[in-house]
């Protein structure tokens, strides 16, 4: 049971840790709190299903599909709301809320309200790990998350674009006074945003059944753990993916279902309370 | 005609407009328009006490309505209390809730009280589908009963015609509009003037800013029960599908093209939504949400005081 469990809370816990990773990069570096990721989790979910189950492509060539959607209208998004937002002083966050809206609805007009599902002709053999179970699909996207995050710090750590993305999260006239222009860097930490959402909302696409609101519960729980684990803070993304997506899947397993989500809403009060910038925040007051 | 005797006719005159209102209109729709309008005016009323008054932003105010309107709907109906206890408790409870939030949440700057906000509002929404022992769950609570106020022994108005219930919600939008206005010119609109202007120099003059936000936040979210109360007996039904994310961005939305900080924006924007809102679920639900999502952003982007705002720039031009 108890391995069974920490399986699932593991699978939920990568899921998570790669939708917040997107988000936790642009709210740490542009200041944007980007609500309509969760837009661009379902568009992805959405393109996968027409590319592979209605067009017939292969599935690998259907999720760069997702991907190469979700970052278009990501990039979009930047250049034509969020940038003038942010030079009027506008708030960006209810400028993201509006972009939620018309997202959701535009799908909702086009591919209608009816749930979606499909099944993959491959990787449903079962695993068995330590007395647990995970099918050989939902092992690999463990396993890909845990290639993923590290490669997503190391890009900002080590390469030149990753450098100038951290110099204008730092400071943004400095930045500019020694020529990183921060339009570039903007659409592009957009863009590796867009890709990371858009990917994970392709890769679950054949486990869940989806709908257009897909993305609203995925996208507050990903802002918890951004919230939980510090604004920015991509050590404070994994943990609070892990303590949420192993918590949520223990409630569930051994209390019930119905008190899972209690699970999200204790944490987010508790760190409040306890220490308000999550664990690996900066002081923010 | 100075401003503060042409501020008063208008009053008056929007008074008694709104109370010969349900007397022109006979038709039962329009008549539904008005009271939905009526608490939904009640509703980004209290929403503007925190977003006009105190400049901050909250998502959540859906979330804070159901729980008024659970509270409500249970007290009446399991433990048998009248209408107006029922109400009065439903303001407690989510106004405890809002305190219990708003308390930490407001303790940093930046994003966080908007995403806490937008968090609990969707949470609670959760809650209201999956506590299935307290709110029946999706199935919903029906037979909600009309609210009935008993005056003395013998008599007891009962609220049961949309007319009647018109001028409940009217007499509730009076007096929040009349709260309002004294407490915008209290100690406490005050301060709460000085955190939006300027935070640290209200901190640096001695106010206590921590204490006022709470404090706002507490009495909005309590409004947004009663809001949620006045809802729940009116549509005599109530499921988790009435109180999510959307609606909140609805009143959001609503309270923005209006104009917040004012008398007048929470009352035209409303109005203007709810019409709008209602309208369109004969045509397509999905298009009036997109042009909500547009013109919020335009709103933002090109018109930040919304259409009050609008209007005061216009009389102020001719007036110069």
């Amino acid at each position: 049971m108890f391995s069974q469990v920490f399986l699932n809370g593991l699978f939920s816990s990568s899921i998570y840790c790669l939708v917040s990773l997107g988000l936790t990069i642009i709210l740490g570096v542009m200041d944007i709190a980007d609500f309509a990721q969760g837009g661009l989790y379902m568009l992805g979910a959405f393109v996968v299903f027409f590319a592979a189950k209605i067009w017939g492509l292969p599935f690998l060539f259907a999720v760069g599909l997702s991907i190469l959607a979700a970052v278009m209208v990501g990039v979009v998004n930047n250049i034509l709301v969020y940038q003038p937002a942010m030079k009027r002083g506008a708030n960006s966050l209810i400028a993201a809320l509006g972009i939620l809206l018309i997202i959701q609805n535009l799908a909702l007009l086009i591919f209608g309200a009816d749930y979606q599902t499909f099944q993959l002709p491959f990787g449903q053999k079962n695993l068995e790990i330590l007395m647990g179970t995970i099918t050989v699909y939902k092992g690999t996207i463990v396993l890909m998350a845990c290639f993923l995050v590290p490669s997503v710090w190391l890009f900002l750590q080590k390469t030149r674009i990753g450098k100038a993305i951290r110099a204008v999260s730092q400071n943004k006239e400095g930045a500019a006074i020694v020529g990183i222009g921060s339009g570039k860097v903007s659409v592009f930490t957009f863009s590796i945003g867009a890709s990371l959402v858009g990917a994970t909302g392709a890769m679950v696409a054949p486990i869940y059944a989806f709908d257009t609101s897909f993305g609203t519960d995925i996208i507050v729980k990903a802002f918890t753990i951004v919230i939980f684990g510090g604004l920015g803070s991509i050590r404070g993304t994994i943990v609070g993916a892990l303590i949420i997506g192993i918590g949520e899947n223990m409630i569930a397993g051994y209390l019930s279902t119905e008190y899972s989500n209690l699970m999200t809403f204790l944490l987010l009060i508790l760190i409040l309370f306890v220490r308000p910038q999550g664990i690996f925040g900066r002081k923010a007051i | 005609m100075t401003p503060v005797r042409r501020n008063l006719f208008l009053l008056s005159f929007a008074a008694v407009f709104s109370l010969t209102l349900p007397l022109i209109f006979k038709s039962s729709f329009i008549q539904h328009l008005l009271v939905m309008s009526g608490i939904n005016i009640i509703l980004v009323m209290s929403l503007d006490m925190v977003l006009g008054h105190a400049g901050l932003i909250s998502l959540g105010h859906a979330g804070f309505m159901g729980i008024g309107a659970y509270t409500c709907t249970l007290l009446v109906m399991k433990f048998k209390i009248p209408f107006l206890g029922g109400l009065l408790g439903a303001m407690v409870l989510s106004g405890f809730f809002g305190a219990l939030i708003g308390y930490p949440s407001l303790r940093l700057r930046g994003h966080y009280f908007v995403i806490v906000t937008f968090i609990c509002g969707i949470i609670f929404t959760l809650f209201f589908t999956n506590l299935v022992s307290i709110t029946k769950g999706p199935m919903g609570i029906p037979g909600i009963p009309s609210p009935k106020i008993a005056l003395g022994d013998e008599l007891a108005i009962n609220f049961k015609s949309k007319i009647a219930y018109y001028y409940l919600v009217l007499t509730f939008i009076f007096l929040i509009t009349y709260v309002k206005y004294r407490f915008y010119h209290s100690r406490m609109g005050r301060a709460l003037l000085a955190i939006r202007e300027d935070e640290d120099l209200g901190k640096s003059v001695g106010i206590y800013t921590h204490a006022y936000k709470v404090g706002i936040f507490a009495i909005s979210t309590a409004f947004a029960g009663l809001a949620g109360g006045l809802y729940a007996h009116y549509m005599r039904f109530i499921g988790p599908d009435s109180f999510t994310m959307l609606h909140s961005f609805y009143f959001f939305v609503m309270n923005l093209v209006g104009g917040s900080g004012t008398i007048a924006g929470p009352i035209i924007g409303p109005l203007l939504l709810t019409v709008i809102d209602e309208l369109s679920q004969f045509f397509n639900p999905a298009l009036a949400r997109i042009l909500f999502g547009l013109s919020l952003i335009l709103i933002i982007l090109y018109m930040p005081k919304g259409i009050t705002g609008m209007l005061q720039r216009l009389v102020l031009k001719r007036e110069v």
